[in-house]
């Protein structure tokens, strides 16, 4: 190990980073957002100092979003703590949802004090890089720099990522891990995360143990616990979540998946526990203060429901994931507390704010109404409300997400809308019909509604037609007839168009119809068009992973060429 | 800590109030920095007091960030402990940046040694703070000399700030004993002003552990030059 001896005089602005090659941080745009006005003109002064010319400032969070939806910035220096309005993550978050940044652009989070966010990565959106006041030029230069070449390190990787083939995204992190030492844990993370989503857990979990062996990453013990959780193994997801709370208390994200292992173990009061004490120590997260209501819903605590309903809101306000869900628990509290007229406004204003963003408000409101009509006992407007939710469901093929779906369907049999209620329950199967769980649910909303025999035909009935629509394509794909099965799954995806098994079916017979008659670019573009869907419907499946990494392979341009072999076979019922 | 409505209500007014305080203090010490770099003791004569002043400064500032941390009590799990692999290189660059203009402006030379190139895994922000601590400390008893040298040793790495002063008197040494030993209860050793550095410093330094084993500090007299050496080692 070779120590390198340097005498700095006068160290001047010899901050040199001898490795790294130099960035032209003259030429950059740049956006500093501070509520002090002193603390623009010290940053302003620094940035001057490193050749900057183009400097914009702005004092609030709202004044930055008007600046950031006008230009396209390099670099952002941030304040988290804003005064009134948005926050500096808020901020941050608005900005990468709405495409204000590009992803080259470098965020620098400020703050006077180390904050939870900081490190827990219990945010979605994570800034570049966190400084601390008081800020130096030489402090801004080393991290400016160092999140350059990070960001020279990922670019490849991170663009694999956007277009959602992640095998390529994890075989260019090896490439990376062999020559980049000072990247390795990052591009290992990376990678642990890649496997995740492209539905290869074992692989994942190798990483995470090469990371451990080198040191103790809470991070990494989380990794592992996570795959527990995703693998049925409650209990010791359990254990292994707490084990990462007893070494860091702050590790936020550890909180919610541990409150998830409870439910999967049945045990909703500890559930709602953890969730309430993550509440407190990072309370200004939309999505926990949403799951914390929903379970507090759940458990018939109407205080605890209210308070985080209300909370959800509150931060909503000024943050880009608000959410309807907040208005249509809140409405429900409402509903128990035998205020119907209250619970109303609140759908009324739902149905304002989110009429935009989310096309099924109407239906959901129109559910929210029915539930809390029929929970104060107006059985008359409840049952009203049921009639509305039938003559929308009859108006449109679009159906809502198979949660929303049971809970339709659970509210129109209690009001005596059994027609809908079945219909909307045989959609339910055929879409999903090789998912036992499912089935079970559904049948026990059949129990419930007193129809178990009614339920248990139509389930069997459904399910076997769905398997047929599908064997047929395969069939007819096995005995080399491409051109028909393709058409036939077309047909199939027509009749049951959330089917995942099916999708990727379809999908599966696309690539292999691509690769034995030659590229077509309309067929690849439908191919893809199915998997983006099923990858919508649900994430992080192997199958998603594999078919997208073949399907860019035969693409003409990509270098290498295709792979020829590799084409897996359809998978029957 | 407290849980009730009322604490809960302080903690934010005190959390406010210190952003405001690091508001100013940053905005003091950076005009001090530019003011002494576009300037020199020819050609300004209050050149002497402006050094004194960025010395003092960043002194509050340390003793604020010191208090801060102390506050979320570091070493226990309530405070955001951070850990990253980091090159040093990167964290000498930061270190010297921080002091630059103060040991310029009192006319004395940072000596490095230490390899760039090494990875080694710690709070960035905590250890930066330290360093740049001991080293403001440095500049308080050294001649004209301060020298920070950074080596792994057997499994650990080694961080030494060393001067060329006469050494710390006994007074601070016995500080530092104290404040270092494995169990300080409290803060009643903290009979001078540098005990809360000392204190902050080893408790950063236990937060550090790695397979059964956590960080160290130690003052002593002698190192290259004779003088005071803060040494700081992590697992």
């Amino acid at each position: 190990m070779s120590a390198t001896t340097q005498a700095v005089a006068t160290p001047l602005l010899s901050v040199t980073p001898a490795s790294i090659d130099q960035v032209d941080w003259a030429d950059k745009h740049y956006l500093v957002v501070d509520d002090f006005v002193g603390v623009r003109q010290l940053l302003r002064e620094s940035l001057r100092s490193l050749g900057a010319k183009n400097i914009d400032q702005a004092s609030s969070g709202g004044e930055a979003m008007a600046l950031l939806a006008r230009i396209r910035y390099d670099v952002v220096l941030c304040d988290y703590n804003l005064g009134d309005g948005k926050n500096g993550q808020q901020v941050l978050e608005e900005a990468r949802v709405r495409n204000l940044v590009n992803p080259s652009t470098v965020w620098l989070m400020v703050s006077a004090e180390k904050s939870v966010e900081s490190v827990m990565g219990a945010a979605e959106h994570q800034p570049d890089a966190y400084l601390i006041k008081p800020i130096t030029e030489g402090v801004l230069l080393t991290r400016l720099n160092r999140v350059w070449h990070k960001k020279q390190v990922f670019r490849m990787i991170d663009q694999a990522c956007a277009e959602k083939d992640y095998l390529r995204a994890a075989r260019l992190c090896d490439d990376q891990i062999a020559v980049d030492k000072v990247h390795e844990l990052e591009l290992l993370r990376m990678k642990a995360r890649l496997m995740e989503k492209s539905g290869q857990p074992t692989r994942a979990r190798e990483v995470y143990e090469r990371v451990l062996e080198q040191r103790e990453y809470q991070w990494a013990r989380a990794g592992l616990a996570k795959i527990r959780l995703a693998n049925g193994e409650f209990e010791q997801a359990r254990q292994a979540f707490q084990g990462v709370i007893a070494e860091n208390r702050y590790y936020i994200e550890a909180y919610d998946q541990l409150a998830l292992s409870y439910q999967n173990m049945g045990k909703f009061e500890e559930a709602g526990a953890i969730l309430e004490r993550a509440a407190k120590l990072s309370p200004n997260s939309v999505m926990r203060q949403r799951s914390l209501g929903n379970l507090a819903l759940k458990l018939g605590n109407m205080p605890m429901a209210e308070k985080a309903f209300r909370k959800c809101i509150a931060i909503g306000e000024y943050s880009i994931m608000k959410t309807p869900d907040a208005y249509l628990g809140l409405a429900r509290v409402y509903g128990q507390k035998n205020d119907p007229k209250e619970a109303l406004r609140l759908l009324l204003v739902a149905q304002r704010e989110f009429a935009h963003d989310h096309p099924d408000i109407q239906l959901r409101t129109k559910i929210t109404e029915g539930l809390v009509y029929h929970e104060s006992g107006d059985y008359r407007r409840a049952r009203k409300a049921g009639d509305d939710l039938e003559a929308m469901l009859k108006a449109t093929l679009e159906r809502p997400d198979v949660p929303t779906c049971l809970e339709l369907a659970t509210l129109l049999f209690a009001v005596g809308v059994k027609e809908a209620a079945i219909e909307l329950l045989r959609y339910v199967i055929r879409n999903n019909h090789d998912n036992p769980l499912l089935l079970d649910e559904v049948q026990q909303i059949f129990d419930k509604a007193r129809m178990p025999e009614e339920g248990m035909a139509m389930i069997r009935a459904s399910k076997k037609e769905a398997a047929d629509l599908m064997n047929q394509g395969v069939l007819l794909w096995k005995t080399g007839k491409l051109g028909e099965a393709v058409a036939w799954m077309r047909d199939a995806r027509k009749a049951v168009p959330n089917n995942q098994r099916i999708l990727f079916n379809a999908a599966q017979i696309m690539v292999s119809c691509l690769q034995q008659q030659g590229y077509d670019a309309v067929l690849a573009a439908e191919a893809y068009e199915i998997l983006h869907h099923v990858d919508h419907l649900l994430p992080g499946q192997q199958r998603f992973a594999q078919l997208m990494e073949q399907l860019a392979q035969l693409q003409p341009a990509a270098d290498g060429g295709g792979t020829g072999a590799g084409a897996g076979v359809p998978a029957v019922a | 800590m407290d849980d009730t409505p009322n604490a809960h209500e302080l903690f934010l007014f005190l959390a406010s109030t210190a952003h405001d305080m690091k508001n100013s203090i940053s905005v003091l010490s950076g005009t001090l920095e530019r003011l002494l770099v576009d300037a020199s003791p020819k050609t300004e004569s209050a050149y002497p007091q402006m050094a004194h002043m960025l010395y003092q400064t960043k002194r509050l500032n340390d003793n604020l960030m010191q208090l801060l941390a102390l506050y979320k009590q570091v070493g226990k799990p309530e405070y955001p402990f951070d850990v990253q692999p980091l090159e040093l290189g990167q964290l000498v660059d930061q270190v010297v940046s921080i002091e630059r203009v103060l040991l310029q402006s009192r006319g004395i030379q940072l000596e490095l040694d230490c390899d760039r190139q090494l990875i080694w895994h710690f709070d960035e922000d905590l250890v930066v703070g330290v360093l740049s601590h001991a080293i403001n400390n440095a500049i308080h008893y050294t001649c004209d000399r301060v020298r920070l040298a950074i080596r792994e040793d057997g499994g650990w790495l080694e961080l030494r700030v060393e001067d060329n002063g006469p050494g710390y008197p006994p007074a601070l040494l016995r500080a530092g004993e104290i404040a270092t030993r494995e169990t300080a209860g409290g803060v009643n050793f903290l009979t001078n002003s540098a005990g809360l550095g000392l204190y902050f410093s080893s408790e950063v330094a236990k937060m550090h552990r790695h397979r059964g084993q956590h960080g160290t500090l130690r003052l002593e007299n002698g190192g290259k030059y004779g003088g005071g050496c803060f040494i700081l080692r992590l697992p």
